[in-house]
């Protein structure tokens, strides 16, 4: 049962086209796997839609439509191709929200502590990565330059703001400091950070 | 006739096909009848669907990219790839998923952010519209007869919230700069998003 969800600013956000990529991809693999707030985008592009209706019209340019017509059997270039998922960790599939982005290994970044770079090649400025916390393990207590949005794939883990399991979704700001703890499972989550970490020292 | 009929009487008086000329001075087209034509599209190659939708969705996708900040020749540039998208995907095109002015909104949003993207030599994100979804049960309650609620919905806002969530959708700013635009603290904005939307949910929730 998903417990956390985006905020409903930032699933405005999304839907208006407004977020940041690196938010906007963990949101879409939080929206991937919950009907509730499947709905509310669906709900929110509604009202986009509706807003787009209440726009005064702007006349085109005279040979805008013969332009268009000429256009269309023209075929549609090529989708990307997608790389070949790499396997992970206790079988867990990746969100298709990752379709396009280029994963890395699995590197060591401290005790109990791993994490795998997702590169997204239309924002290469994005900071968005794997996580893998060992059960039971602390990472340590840090603050954030920016928002952290935080996407639970598998296991969960817990700080002062609450419990977060498999399909949650944990917004944090750069007003939050916190020692995330993982659960017994461990945790794998996907995560896009803003502004770096703030460590104590 | 305005400039922006032209082109399609120019299209109509070309085609062999049998034209309605009635559709053209039609009243707008409502919510059902654009997703029939974006139908007729997708089953037959309908061009003069296509020239239906394109006359009703064409020019107001262009005032939501000027709004979005885009140059007016931008604009046009990227209004037609719009429907040029709504030619090639009118197959993806659900009517149980999505209204029509949803869709063509989740369209012409990508293709702003595509634009923005091609701006610094980027590439497009996948689309995800193409990676299969079923629809939930929730979506599709929601969809049955939303988009007239939310017109009803949106009238019955009041102008503050109204302001704030067309803004939100509008403008290519996130909410720290409709804070300063506004000069109003970013809490109050936030603040301001979240009841402008649970007042637009009870709303709905209201509607007969």
């Amino acid at each position: 049962m998903i417990q956390h969800h985006p905020a409903p600013e930032t699933l405005l956000a999304y839907s208006a086209g407004t977020l940041p990529a690196g938010r906007a991809l963990v949101v879409m693999a939080h929206l991937q796997g919950c009907p509730h707030c499947q709905a509310e985008a669906a709900t929110l592009d509604a009202l986009g839609g509706a807003l787009l209706e209440t726009l005064t019209p702007e006349p085109l340019a005279p040979d805008a439509f013969a332009r268009t017509l000429a256009q269309l059997d023209t075929p549609a270039p090529p989708a990307p191709r997608r790389q070949t998922p790499l396997p992970q960790p206790f079988g867990l599939t990746l969100p298709a929200a990752l379709h396009g982005t280029r994963i890395g290994r699995w590197l060591w970044l401290g005790r109990g502590l791993r994490y795998s770079r997702v590169r997204l090649p239309w924002a290469p400025e994005a900071n968005v990565m794997l996580l893998r916390v060992a059960p039971n393990r602390r990472v340590i207590t840090h603050s954030h330059g920016g928002a952290e949005f935080t996407q639970v794939l598998h296991g969960g883990f817990y700080d002062a703001t609450g419990h977060y399991e498999a399909g949650d979704l944990a917004e944090a700001d750069e007003h939050l400091s916190h020692q995330p703890c993982a659960g017994p499972q461990g945790c794998i989550c996907l995560a896009a950070l803003e502004g770096g970490l703030r460590l104590p020292w | 006739m305005n400039a922006t009929d032209a082109p399609l009487y120019f299209f109509l008086a070309a085609t062999t096909r049998a034209v309605v000329v009635t559709e053209v001075n039609a009243p707008p087209p409502n919510g059902a009848a654009l997703a029939a034509l974006i139908a007729r599209v997708a089953s037959a190659q309908d061009r003069t669907a296509f020239a239906a939708l394109f006359k009703y969705f064409a020019p107001r996708v262009k005032a939501y990219l000027r709004r979005a900040g885009l140059t007016p020749a931008a604009a046009e540039e990227v209004t037609q790839q719009v429907m040029l998208a709504v030619w090639r995907k009118a197959d993806h095109f659900d009517p149980a998923i999505a209204g029509a002015a949803s869709w063509v909104f989740a369209i012409a949003r990508n293709a702003r952010i595509d634009h923005a993207r091609r701006q610094r030599d980027l590439p497009a994100a996948p689309d995800p519209a193409e990676e299969p979804q079923a629809p939930s049960a929730e979506t599709l309650l929601l969809t049955a007869e939303r988009a007239t609620r939310l017109h009803k919905a949106l009238a019955a806002l009041g102008p503050e919230q109204r302001q704030i969530v067309q803004l939100s959708f509008f403008s290519d700013t996130p909410h720290t700069a409709i804070a300063r635009a506004l000069n109003l603290p970013l809490g109050t904005v936030k603040s301001r998003i979240r009841l402008g939307l649970a007042k637009l949910r009870d709303l709905l929730e209201d509607a007969p």
